[in-house]
């Protein structure tokens, strides 16, 4: 395990409800405060279902990916490219786009088809957060910006960095 | 002897502090007199802008940081000096420096310029331009800003912010200087043609109109309030001390020139006042607003509240 996903912040110290793994499927999140922990290429497979009934849902992102909207037959080395154009075009606010930006010399994955995941950060109640969690808290989590943010459910991506060795499967690269 | 980023890192994490770790009701903030207030909310509505500023220097740094962990560490840093903003922003609201809503003050218009400045170049500048740059602001910063804060105000709440503060900027110092020496040691082909880099003239003037006035109104303003000037000269010598223990550093062209221009800005008698500085601040005072457009929506990241729900 490299240095940048060694943690030792723990979910158990998280009171509130802890969806793990396949949890959040199919599920009604209406009235509730949600957090989503995820790197990118798993919070676009989430959020979209989420934000549909959450009262509002807190994005965690912890480490951006490239995202194309569309199946297209490119060769590999148009692949980025293509979610360049794909970010530029769905999302218009240069600062949230950067924070969705991966960093091209450490993420080699290659683009993950979805069509979903920029249009459900922009609906109202969803709000994307890039600052790191350090902690579990009783009432949510609290990030290195200073601040604690409470919620009423915490869903916790396979791949996230929070996630325990028995419930992490890696999103394939 | 190569430095350890990965325990930094580690370190960093483990050192994580929060708002909401304090009492902000707590008794003290009566220290705080009118007379007092007054004269600390100019300086305390700068010290917000520049860590919020430094914090959007970070993020530009994230993007060239050699290794995963060095681009860790910096989005911690970024991070972290959010935190700084929030915490100095949550001391002003217990100071009753703001508004109602604790709307955040407004920054002047040298911060304006800095803000444009790195929301159109930041992510352009070179690793050796921004990693030289930003330890000499944070060397200022630590070394006579908030040196003086503490010695004007004894509110026992904003000694315990500062002493969070105070470790997490130890460790920013830290690395800064430790990035230098990973950079000084790096080819020397690498260091000119980023030193080249640098010389663009958008970079030089982008520099000359935002930074130097910038420190020198900053500068004018804490000499007006008081700050002996021998703190400010220490803070630069610092600068040039830690810089020199190193191997590498000194190879770096952009830490050489920083370097003479920090010794200029301490020394009252130097033409550099004359000449550059003093004419760019009056110059900049006049520069409106509105020509420099909309921020990034990083400037309104800014909060006091510790909770958010
Ligand atoms: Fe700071
Ligand atoms: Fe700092």
């Amino acid at each position: 395990m490299s240095a940048v996903t060694s943690t030792t912040a723990s979910a158990a110290d998280y009171d509130g409800l802890l969806l793990q793994g396949g949890q959040w499927r199919g599920r009604s999140f209406t009235g509730l405060r949600v957090a989503v922990l995820a790197p990118g290429r798993e919070a676009a497979l989430i959020v979209p279902d989420v934000v549909r009934t959450a009262r509002s849902v807190k994005v965690f992102q912890e480490e951006p990916d490239w995202l194309v909207a569309w199946h297209l037959p490119l060769p590999r080395l148009l692949a980025r490219p293509a979610a360049r154009l794909s970010l530029r075009w769905s999302v218009p606010d240069p600062w949230t786009r950067r924070r969705l930006t991966p960093d091209g010399r450490f993420n080699t994955r290659r683009p993950r088809v979805d069509g979903r995941y920029y249009a459900a950060l922009r609906q109202p109640g969803c709000t994307l957060i890039t600052w790191p969690v350090y902690a579990f808290v009783p009432d949510g989590v609290r990030s290195a910006e200073g601040i604690e943010h409470r919620v009423d459910c915490i869903v916790l991506g396979t791949s996230s960095v929070f996630a325990t060795a028995s419930s992490r499967e890696d999103v394939p690269a | 002897m190569s430095f350890d980023f990965d325990a930094m890192l580690q370190t960093i994490k483990d050192k994580q502090w929060s708002l909401a770790d304090i009492d902000w009701d707590a008794p003290g903030a009566e220290t705080v007199t009118d007379e007092l207030r007054a004269k600390m909310k100019p300086f305390m509505a700068d010290l917000v802008w520049i860590e919020h500023v430094g914090a959007r220097g970070f993020a530009s740094l994230a993007t060239k940081a050699p290794t995963p962990t060095i681009r860790r560490i910096y989005e911690y840093f970024h991070a972290e000096e959010q935190k700084h903003a929030n915490a100095e922003l949550a001391l002003m609201k217990r100071w009753g420096m703001l508004d109602e809503d604790g709307t955040p003050p407004e920054p002047n218009i040298n911060v304006k310029l800095a803000i444009k400045v790195l929301d159109e170049y930041g992510d352009g500048l070179p690793l050796t331009g921004l990693a030289t740059l930003i330890p000499l602001l944070e060397c200022a910063l630590d070394g006579a800003l908030v040196k003086f804060l503490l010695d004007e105000v004894s509110d026992p709440v904003c000694h315990q912010v500062f002493r969070h503060i105070n470790s997490d900027e130890a460790r920013h110092i830290t690395v800064d200087f430790q990035v230098l020496e990973l950079i000084g040691a790096g080819p020397l082909h690498k260091l000119v043609i980023e030193s080249v880099a640098l010389l663009k003239p958008q970079v030089v003037l982008g520099l000359i109109v935002v930074f130097v006035p910038l420190i020198n109104k900053m500068r004018d303003n804490i000499v007006a309030m008081g700050l002996p000037e021998q703190k400010l000269y220490n803070a630069v010598k610092r600068f040039a001390t830690i810089g020199s223990r190193g191997d590498f550093t000194q190879r770096i062209p952009a830490y050489h020139v920083l370097r003479a221009q920090a010794a200029m800005v301490v020394d009252r008698t130097s033409p550099y006042h004359r000449l550059l500085a003093d004419p760019m601040v009056r110059l900049t005072s006049l520069v409106p607003a509105r020509l420099l457009g909309k921020p990034q929506a990083w400037v309104d990241e800014l909060t006091h509240e510790p909770i958010a729900s």
